[in-house]
């Protein structure tokens, strides 16, 4: 694939022009025709141990789900109430900083203001409020056109439907975050967060107000992340962002060590490899 | 109205089985997107573009005809025209015109009844001796309106300039067709490199854009929003949702000055824009209310969101008296309160207001 350069010796100036010449030829066939020829697409630091490549991986397809989420029809009002959304939001943040655009289809109610703290920068962040009965083409359509789509199916979609629109992911090379709420997911995804031990902090009788939320995310995925990964969270912290939990390392930044994550990552016993 | 350029191409005007004609015209469309990336595939053979930026950027109306026709003609025969609105643009493109802004009345005028594409209309109108938009357009609206009913408002308006497109079914737009086109020209990978010329648009952008652009043929102009933050002081007011469009850049100003009253950070992830109704009682089973004084009349103790059933309070803040406009008729008088259920998972902010209980957000 790569040209093969002249076999480097030091101080000749004809095989310097050669290297710089095969370099420039080089540099012109590696040249992304656009971004999306990175394999990878960033996450939040505290997310990152969550996933094998401590990025996104392009082409693939996440499901969060709340632990409240499977069978609760009719329990408590008002659509998903156990994380969901927000983890999505978080989970866009990196990429959306760092120039990939974004679209939430099927999320009538998302709060712009949640979504800018926890970092998805709204200019480029698309909403299709209401996509009605041809959400999965408008889900299709925006695959085909940004790096990362939240997708909340208004009705239960058919397997058939799910596996096309995860086939398109793969091949647009878009990351697809389903937050199936009610409406469920049939396929099996390349990975599963499940939010659990949701807490609020704060906030008591009468007196306080909701300071953050303690969660615990577990991954589940295929091949190279069978072993599900645990990761304690403040999601949103005080100011709306999201941060790891005290008890597992402290607040991380981009700049914590390999061994400080590894240290930091508590994972579920149980399941051999 | 929309200064647009249309290209039209005679022999791709009609669809053929193997679909040779819909790759040559997305090859059309390819050759164009070259110079301008917010192209629109109206139908088979005619596709228009914004033409006010790329005009500016190419050195005038004229030249940028030039440019496209040149560009394009090498793969099908082409007309290439300049118009205020897409209807006017198509004729200008038939004759390979430019007609400069403001002047489409005029030009329209001598074009027959026909060219509306609502023969009924045109029948009529013909008995009555009004053989061309002009004659059409002097007729005054509301007698229109009368005769003709909203079909014949809106072939009026067209007629007289006021509007640039016909409404469908009976307009040009075949909304299929450019889902279609868009569909197989997403499958085309853009020209590297080639959109970044004016207004600072990068692959990137364009792309999306083109993606937005149909979910917009898909569901229609509006579905498609962006956010903005601005002041206020409820989670509700700080956004404001925007139809996004493509040849709008999008303003970044974000407003950060501080607003009193407002909820404590962090901010709910789910704001309803229709609130939910809820039920909030005490250990007794009675309604909790929120006091003239703006006290809570008793202890919280169990929450109902639209009729599911009862969770348990397990904590709340609040609440916090708002009076909104308290100088005007539209004076407000509410109160929000934070109410956290099932053993503090789950956080809801409630507004009170005449009496009733609303989940207006959820800290999803």
């Amino acid at each position: 694939m790569f040209v093969s350069l002249a076999s480097p010796r030091a101080g000749s100036a004809l095989t310097r022009e050669m290297s710089r010449e095969s370099l420039v030829i080089l540099a012109e066939r590696t040249r992304p025709i656009s971004s999306s020829q990175t394999r990878l697409l960033p996450v939040a630091a505290p997310l990152a141990d969550l996933f094998p490549d401590r990025s996104l991986r392009r082409g693939s397809t996440i499901v969060v789900t709340g632990t409240g989420t499977v069978g609760r029809e009719g329990t408590t009002g008002g659509g998903t109430v156990s994380g969901e959304i927000s983890l999505a939001l978080a989970l866009l943040a990196q990429a959306s900083q760092a120039g990939s655009w974004c679209a939430a289809i099927g999320l009538p109610d998302v709060g712009a203001v949640a979504s800018h703290g926890l970092g998805v920068d709204l200019v480029r962040f698309a909403l299709v409020p209401r996509p009605g009965p041809v959400w999965a083409e408008a889900a299709a359509a925006m695959i085909d056109g940004t790096d990362l789509v939240v997708l909340c199916p208004p009705f239960p979609p058919r397997p058939a439907m799910a596996r096309r629109l995860i086939a398109r992911a793969k091949e647009r090379r878009a990351v697809l975050i389903v937050v199936p709420g009610r409406a469920g997911w049939p396929e099996c995804p390349d990975m599963r967060l499940t939010i659990d031990a949701i807490h609020w902090d704060g906030i008591g009788s009468g007196e306080g107000y909701l300071r953050r939320r303690r969660m615990t995310v577990t991954a589940t995925g295929r091949r190279s992340a069978a072993r599900p990964v645990q990761q304690h969270l403040w999601l949103p912290s005080p100011t709306g962002s999201i941060e790891g939990t005290a008890s597992t390392g402290g607040i991380m930044d981009a700049e914590s060590t390999a061994a400080e994550s590894t240290a930091a990552i508590s994972t579920a016993p149980g399941r051999p490899r | 109205m929309d200064r647009l350029l249309v290209v039209r191409c005679p022999e791709l005007l009609e669809e053929d089985e193997g679909g040779a004609v819909l790759r040559s015209f997305i090859r059309v469309i390819g050759a164009v997107e070259t110079y301008c990336p917010w192209i629109t595939a109206v139908r088979p053979g005619i596709c228009s573009l914004p033409a006010r930026g790329p005009a500016r950027y190419f050195g005038g109306e004229e030249a940028l005809v030039e440019l496209i026709a040149d560009v394009t003609s090498g793969i099908t025969p082409v007309e290439v025209g300049m118009a205020d609105g897409l209807f006017a643009s198509v004729l200008a493109a038939r004759g390979g015109l430019v007609v400069p802004a403001g002047g489409t009345r005029e030009f329209l005028a001598p074009f027959p009844m026909g060219v509306l594409g609502n023969p009924e209309l045109a029948e009529l109108l013909e008995r009555l001796g009004i053989r061309t938009l002009g004659d059409f357009a002097s007729l005054p609206e509301s007698h229109v309106l009368g005769r003709f009913g909203a079909d014949g408002v809106v072939c009026h308006m067209v007629a007289s300039g006021q509007s640039g497109e016909l409404a469908e079914p009976g307009g040009l737009r075949l909304s299929t067709t450019g889902r279609r086109v868009d569909q197989l020209r997403n499958g085309v990978p853009a020209a590297a490199g080639q959109s970044g010329f004016w207004g600072g648009v990068s692959d990137t952008d364009a792309r999306a854009a083109r993606a937005l652009t149909a979910v917009q043929h898909l569901l229609g102009p509006d579905s498609v929003v962006t956010v903005r933050l601005q002041g206020g002081r409820n989670p509700g007011e700080q956004a404001r949702f925007v139809t996004w469009n493509a040849h709008e850049t999008p303003d970044t100003t974000t407003i950060h000055a501080p607003w009193p009253g407002r909820i404590p950070p962090p901010a709910p992830a789910s704001i309803h824009t229709v609130p939910l109704p809820a039920e909030l009682i005490d250990v007794a089973g009675a309604p909790v209310t929120v006091s003239g004084r703006g006290l809570l009349t008793a202890i919280p103790s169990r929450l109902s969101v639209e009729r599911c059933p009862w969770t348990t309070v397990t904590a709340w803040a609040g609440p916090w008296p708002t009076d909104e406009r308290w100088w005007s008729r539209s004076r407000r008088r509410s109160a929000r309160m934070q109410v956290v259920t099932d053993a503090n998972a789950h956080a809801r902010l409630l507004l009170a207001e005449r009496g009733r209980w609303w989940v207006e957000a959820t800290y999803e």
